[in-house]
């Protein structure tokens, strides 16, 4: 094992918000803006050490809530600075206003979404509720299978955010719980390597609040007259556009990422056993690990079933899905969260919508399981195989299935 | 161009006892009578006029000599008269429109005020505070030679103060700087801009109404860890400091950001159409605290916003008032220093003509008549010091002279005004207490 450590690079046993926390010191960050909350905390108070400690040379600024979290990195980005932040649930759902015009303004910078079920019932427990709230807002939104990935993704993320077709900020969603304190051993890359694949931010081609170079940020735009209409849709039109470069883009850091670190992770979607496979699970976020292995026992009781992770959701790879299910006969969708207005799960929704355009039309279910920090076991996914399976079959699309729904 | 000086006169307080003019005569013709003196208090019906010298930028008085007798001296401003050239034509006297140069029939030449070389004895002889020697052309003069750092023709309505105070405040605090004008007045009269053009020469931007402090935080942060000085400066409406914006600027004031807040306080949400603010005092018509069979304005006191950051303990807290403008630019240049070292906080009242229903030539007398009233007072705090009046509370006027004023209050009933003179009692007590360490201002 040893052989393939790169000189520098050390293997560490952490939990993913301290994955984390080293990706954004390797990342050489120049702020970060720090509100608790749980299940986050950590993630933050591993920064802070790091900056106590001398490990990381970064701006921390403690401030008096998440609406601030985000505001003051606003401030950094539009001086120049490379930076980071962390939150989830009610924190996020705080920071909703700054939130919404990140991404507008165009400002690479990155936050990791520790995922929490949204109140109420008031939960302080993982979910993908928080993130998915928030899917329709124009941010970049990749999930994370594992704690190497939530590492590896930090640091990937800010090669996405900063590139100069993309420029829009990244959430990175580790799953609260489940990759937030859960510990794994990790391969750390050297800074040697991180400097290679991640260059110093260049501030010279966006939006910047700088003496030297005034300008107007963000002054009113729109209306009914004049150069408004054209204009507002120009600067809607470019952030669409910039969403869907960010999938070529996220493709190739991916590859330098393989090239330089030696690690190599699906940059859009994951294909596991899905050859000849008929039927197949779509799965998002740490609950893959389960699903796999349940994928791997049908394997040995001779089901044609495979998995497909969804890696990069927002912007949603409508051609990579499309392509990895367009094989099978049936799909099952499993969500840890809820869409309201369709009774259903949102990644369900979106899998389904991508289905449009496939030459050959699977039938499709929605699992929902995990709400709340509920485990998603191998149980269940052995009972959402044999259900999709028998959709393979039969082609009979049932209710929404609630897999915690008995436990 | 040099710093120059002015008599001024307020007739409000003359009461036509003469006492100018003897004192005039006496001093530059050596006798009492009044004929001699080189300014004239002259009445006017119910009131008074002045007949003096002004000592014009742009004489006419000079322009008209054809004997060069007459010169503006460039170090202090007075319009000097040489007997030696003149030629006793008297053009000099056409020229003027305030009888400020008249033939004395007593030496047989023309006299006019030469300021007694900066001392003048009729400022000293009045004992109602009717005529004041000011400085205040210093300030004009000196800040002159600054840019403006907004274009000519923002969109503010008509004799807007706020405009004044980001022109003023801005050419001061100069271009090196970063301005967050966040939604309000400020940014709503084209300062920001609107689509692609802008209305500022410096780097500007719409914070939202919530987050000003914390934004200017981040910006601030980065450069000074790029080692540059940069000034990150909030032009920020009362209600994006008191109300929505306060948590950011609590938490910024907290952490001691080095960061310059000027609140321009003109008692409510007027961009939007005049509605209540936390700022809005008592009593006051506002569009949400509308005055009807039932309603009769705002029923609730404003709350003190600068008194709240001096409990912050920021490195700099002032109050201050476009009537007051030396005051005011002495208090910024603090203001801006202090910001060097943490957080200063410069809350400007700004009377709103559209919003508080009063002519619009009439601005800066109603800011005057709040601060001589003491429904506003002019402080400042710093850690060191603590709170210490820039002016006296002594002596104010009756509290009528300001409510009259405006139509925001015409509905006012007795009650209304007994509650609002109570308040102003404790407010000042409140401030005296602090001003005279009687109570502890966080020093």
């Amino acid at each position: 094992m040893s052989a393939v450590l790169k000189p520098k690079s050390k293997a560490i046993v952490c939990d993913g918000n301290e994955a984390a926390a080293w990706a954004v010191t390797l990342a050489r960050v120049d702020m970060v803006a720090v509100y608790p909350i749980t299940p986050q905390s950590s993630l933050v108070e591993y920064l802070a050490k790091f900056v106590a400690d001398g490990k990381l040379n970064a701006e921390i600024v403690d401030v008096e809530g998440e609406h601030s979290v985000l505001s003051v990195l606003h401030g950094g980005v539009l001086a120049g600075a490379r930076a980071y932040t962390g939150t989830c649930g009610p924190g996020l759902a705080f920071m909703f206003e700054p939130y919404l015009r990140t991404p507008g303004m165009r400002m690479p910078l990155v936050m990791s979404i520790v995922t929490r079920d949204t109140l109420t019932p008031q939960s302080v427990w993982g979910g993908h509720q928080d993130a998915m709230s928030v899917r329709e807002v124009g941010w970049i939104q990749m999930y994370c299978e594992t704690v190497q990935e939530v590492h590896d993704t930090t640091i990937l993320a800010y090669k996405v955010a900063e590139h100069r077709d993309v420029m829009l900020p990244v959430n990175v969603c580790h799953d609260g719980n489940y990759l937030s304190y859960g510990a794994a051993r990790i391969e750390l890359p050297s800074q040697e390597e991180v400097d290679a694949f991640l260059p110093p931010p260049s501030t010279n081609w966006h939006a910047a609040l700088d003496p030297s170079r005034p300008m107007a940020v963000d002054p009113l735009t729109g209306g009914a007259g004049g150069p408004g209409p054209a204009l507002f849709v120009r600067y809607r039109k470019g952030h669409c556009a910039g969403m869907q470069n960010a999938l070529a883009v996220i493709e190739q850091a991916h590859e330098d990422w393989a090239r330089i670190v030696g690690r190599r992770h699906a940059p859009l979607v994951e294909s596991y056993r899905m050859d000849d496979a008929e039927a197949a699970l779509v799965t998002l976020g740490s609950m893959t690990g389960a699903a796999k292995d349940a994928v791997d026992a049908a394997r040995e009781r001779g089901q044609r079933v495979g998995l497909v992770k969804v890696k990069t959701y927002r912007p949603f790879p409508v051609q990579a899905i499309v392509k990895a299910l367009s094989g099978v006969r049936a799909v099952g969708v499993v969500d840890r969260s809820v869409s309201f207005g369709w009774n259903c799960g949102p990644l369900f929704q979106d899998v389904i919508g991508a289905l449009h355009f496939a030459e050959r039309r699977p039938a499709a279910m929605s699992f929902i399981g995990g709400l709340a920090g509920a485990d998603i076991t191998t149980d269940h996914f052995g009972a959402a195989i044999e259900r999709v399976q028998a959709l393979a079959q039969d082609g009979v699309v049932g209710e929404t299935v609630w897999l915690n729904e008995r436990d | 161009m040099g710093a120059f000086n002015t008599i001024a006169f307020k007739p409000e307080y003359c009461d036509g006892c003469n006492a100018c003019m003897t004192a005039c005569a006496t001093a530059k013709a050596g006798n009492s009578d009044i004929l001699n003196s080189r300014i004239q208090i002259v009445a006017d019906g119910e009131t008074f006029e002045l007949a003096m010298c002004r000592q014009c930028a742009d004489p006419k008085c000079v322009a008209n000599c054809p004997a060069a007798a007459l010169a503006k001296n460039g170090a202090d401003g007075v319009i000097e008269w040489d007997g030696t050239k003149c030629v006793n034509c008297l053009l000099c006297t056409v020229g003027c429109a305030y009888g400020g140069i008249v033939h004395n029939a007593a030496v047989g030449h023309v006299v006019k005020c030469d300021t007694c070389d900066g001392d003048p004895a009729c400022v000293k002889a009045c004992e109602r505070g009717a005529l004041k020697y000011h400085t205040t052309a210093n300030i004009y003069n000196e800040v002159g030679d600054l840019e403006d750092l907004f274009v000519p023709g923002l969109a503010g309505c008509q004799g807007c103060n706020t405009e004044l105070i980001m022109r003023h405040t801005m050419r001061r605090i100069g271009p090196d700087s970063v301005l967050a004008a966040p939604p309000g007045c400020i940014p709503g009269m084209g300062s920001v801009g609107y689509n692609g053009l802008t209305g500022t020469k410096v780097p500007v931007f719409h914070p939202l109404l919530t987050n000003t402090a914390s934004m200017l935080t981040g910006i601030k942060r980065h450069y000074k860890r790029q080692g540059r000085e940069v000034n990150a400066v909030a032009l920020a409406g009362d209600g994006g400091t008191a109300d929505v914006g306060f948590q950011s600027l609590s938490g910024a004031a907290e952490r001691g950001e080095q960061i310059l807040f000027i609140c321009v306080d003109n008692e409510g949400y007027m961009n939007t159409g005049m509605q209540r603010s936390g700022c809005t005092p008592f009593g006051a018509w506002t569009s949400t605290t509308p005055v009807g069979e039932r309603g009769k304005g705002k029923t609730q006191d404003a709350k003190n916003l600068p008194l709240l950051m001096m409990m912050h303990n920021c490195e700099y807290v002032a109050t201050a008032s476009t009537a007051f403008m030396e005051d005011l630019y002495e208090k910024l240049d603090r203001a801006i220093d202090a910001s060097k070292r943490g957080f200063a906080y410069l809350h400007i009242y700004s009377p709103c003509t559209t919003g508080w229903r009063f002519p619009s030539a009439e601005n800066i007398e109603v800011a005057r008549k709040a601060v001589e009233t003491n429904f506003v007072m002019l402080w400042e705090f710093n850690p060191r010091d603590g709170l210490r009046l820039s002016r006296s509370l002594d002596d104010a006027r009756p509290i009528d002279e300001y409510l009259n004023a405006l139509g925001k209050y015409r509905h006012l009933e007795p009650e209304q005004v007994g509650h609002i003179e109570a308040t102003l009692h404790k407010n000042v007590e409140l401030i005296r207490g602090f001003a005279e360490g009687r109570r502890h201002a966080m020093a």
